[in-house]
């Protein structure tokens, strides 16, 4: 029996015939304008076994983020399949479904709701999120009066304590002070090395996916150039980004 | 369908959260606070009321309470509408980080706007005592009407916020149509004695707008009865308009985040 939690096969992502049209401009050309096709992510296969932390690197416009929302289920893909074998994801990213003039601890439940989570599992957990955010006294304030960093800290709180299946990490390592990044780094490698939990994270920073992952995937123009030991991976794809 | 229904169910309560941030939001910081939900109607039947007695010198029976009951409904239509246009924009921010069935937004907004609707039908139930108008048995058709009201604003919305994604000059069409439908709907005169002989029975028949303010006004000024078998009708188009809408979204709602980056 196979234990993955995650398994990719053959997907492609294209932005094409969706570029948003205009009566205007239709009208005028009287003819529909030649769509444009581009292709994100070119046939990605991989697996990700359940518990397992999986580093995504490569430059910037490689693909990584699309990868990361198909799996997170808010793109479709176009053809290729995505199997979670019914597990729960989440994509930790920050301040989805803010209402800047409610208070933070308003936000916390809609916030939260909206990730999937019942009432109850909030309230079970606010008192948590409301301590690790440091907010105090704030979060009855309206959010639209937090500093940047109190906004960034609350929203990483939200998704850091409320905890699914499958986390996946598009660059949130650089939230807060000093002293909460710290905070942050190790709430997430506590979270990380749960055993059931499995995580993809996408960083540019390598030193953190060394350290963390188990695997490494290094996608290239919308294609796997690489997949294995993170030590490998990491050397390689910095020996290719100096020659370039 | 029986996944709009799952949906439903699943997200009922974020629904409900939703729309009570909503509107606690929309109160924060307007220093008036919800004093303006009641205003706003109040200012605009007097706004009409004066174009119509004072500017066309003709009247109705009752007119502040005739032309707040068609601008009520009218405004629930109105907004449902032109705010559909844009709601997957709008939202931009949920939509491209969670996966959240789309027709849920658009719930959310309704129930907004639902909520302030029936500030102003409340408003309409105490002018009723004011102009001494009798609360009758027929106050009841109240439900059926707008129910239909609903459905249908429901299925048209559900239809634009697809098209809405992907036409980006959409919204000057339908600012165009609804302007249009404001004065064909006879929100602050009488179509049935005021329009010409064949053109009246044809706008009211057509026009759902026209024929579910109709209705309103039979319910709450003439103690009449609904004609219910056009108000079935029209219930019947709304719910297809809202089952195409529903099944367009749903084969289409994963590329939406696509569009709007």
């Amino acid at each position: 029996m196979s234990k993955d939690a995650i398994t990719v096969k053959n997907l492609h992502i294209s932005y094409r015939t969706l570029k948003g049209f205009s009566i205007k401009k239709n009208l005028l050309k009287l003819k529909m304008s030649k769509t444009e096709i581009f292709e994100a992510v070119k046939g990605v296969s991989f697996e990700v076994e359940k518990g397992k932390i999986l580093g995504i690197i490569g430059k910037n416009g490689s693909g990584k983020s699309t990868l990361l929302r198909s799996i997170a289920g808010i793109f479709s893909p176009d053809t290729g399949s995505i199997d979670l074998h019914g597990n729960s994801v989440s994509l930790l990213s920050i301040g989805v479904g803010f209402q800047n003039k409610l208070s933070g601890y308003e936000n916390i439940f809609l916030s939260g709701m909206l990730l999937g989570f019942s009432e109850q599992q909030i309230k079970e957990k606010i008192n948590e999120i409301i301590e690790f955010s440091e907010l105090g006294n704030f979060i009855h304030k309206p959010v639209s009066s937090y500093s940047s960093g109190m906004y960034s800290k609350l929203a990483f709180s939200i998704t850091a304590i409320l905890e699914t299946d499958i986390m996946l990490i598009d660059e949130v390592f650089s939230v807060g002070d000093v002293k909460f990044k710290q905070k942050s780094y190790n709430k997430m490698k506590e979270l990380i090395s749960d055993e059931n939990r499995t995580v993809l994270i996408v960083s540019h920073s390598l030193g953190t996916l060394k350290e963390l992952c188990d695997e490494v995937l290094w996608l290239h123009d919308g294609k796997i150039k690489q997949i294995g030991n993170p030590e490998e991976v990491i050397s390689a794809y910095e020996e290719f980004m100096k020659k370039d | 369908m029986k996944k709009f229904f799952q949906d439903i169910k699943k997200y009922y309560k974020y629904i409900i959260y939703a729309t009570k941030s909503n509107l606690k939001s929309e109160v924060a910081n307007s220093y008036l606070n919800w004093l303006w939900w009641i205003l706003d109607p109040l200012c605009f039947m007097l706004i009409y009321t004066f174009i119509v007695e004072i500017v066309f010198k003709t009247s109705e029976q009752y007119l502040p309470i005739f032309v707040l009951v068609g601008l009520t409904a009218w405004n629930f239509f109105n907004t449902t509408i032109s705010s559909s246009v844009k709601l997957i924009a709008n939202n931009k921010s949920i939509v491209t980080k969670v996966y959240i069935p789309k027709y849920i937004l658009l719930l959310i907004k309704m129930l907004t706007d639902l909520f302030k609707m029936f500030i102003s039908w409340g408003l309409i139930l105490i002018m009723m005592i004011v102009f001494k108008v009798p609360y009758t048995i027929y106050i009841l058709q109240f439900f059926p009407v707008l129910i239909v009201l609903f459905v249908l604003s429901f299925g048209i919305a559900c239809i634009l916020m697809h098209f809405g994604v992907f036409v980006e000059d959409l919204s000057n069409v339908v600012k165009i149509v609804l302007k249009l439908t404001f004065y064909l709907s006879g929100i602050f005169y009488a179509i049935s004695t005021r329009v010409p002989a064949p053109y009246n029975r044809i706008l009211l028949n057509l026009n759902p707008i026209a024929f579910i303010i109709d209705s309103f006004r039979k319910t709450f000024l003439n103690a009449h009865l609904v004609n219910y078998r056009m108000l079935g009708l029209w219930l019947l188009v709304g719910i297809i308009l809202s089952i195409i809408g529903i099944k367009t979204i749903q084969k289409y709602e994963n590329s939406y985040a696509k569009v709007t980056k």
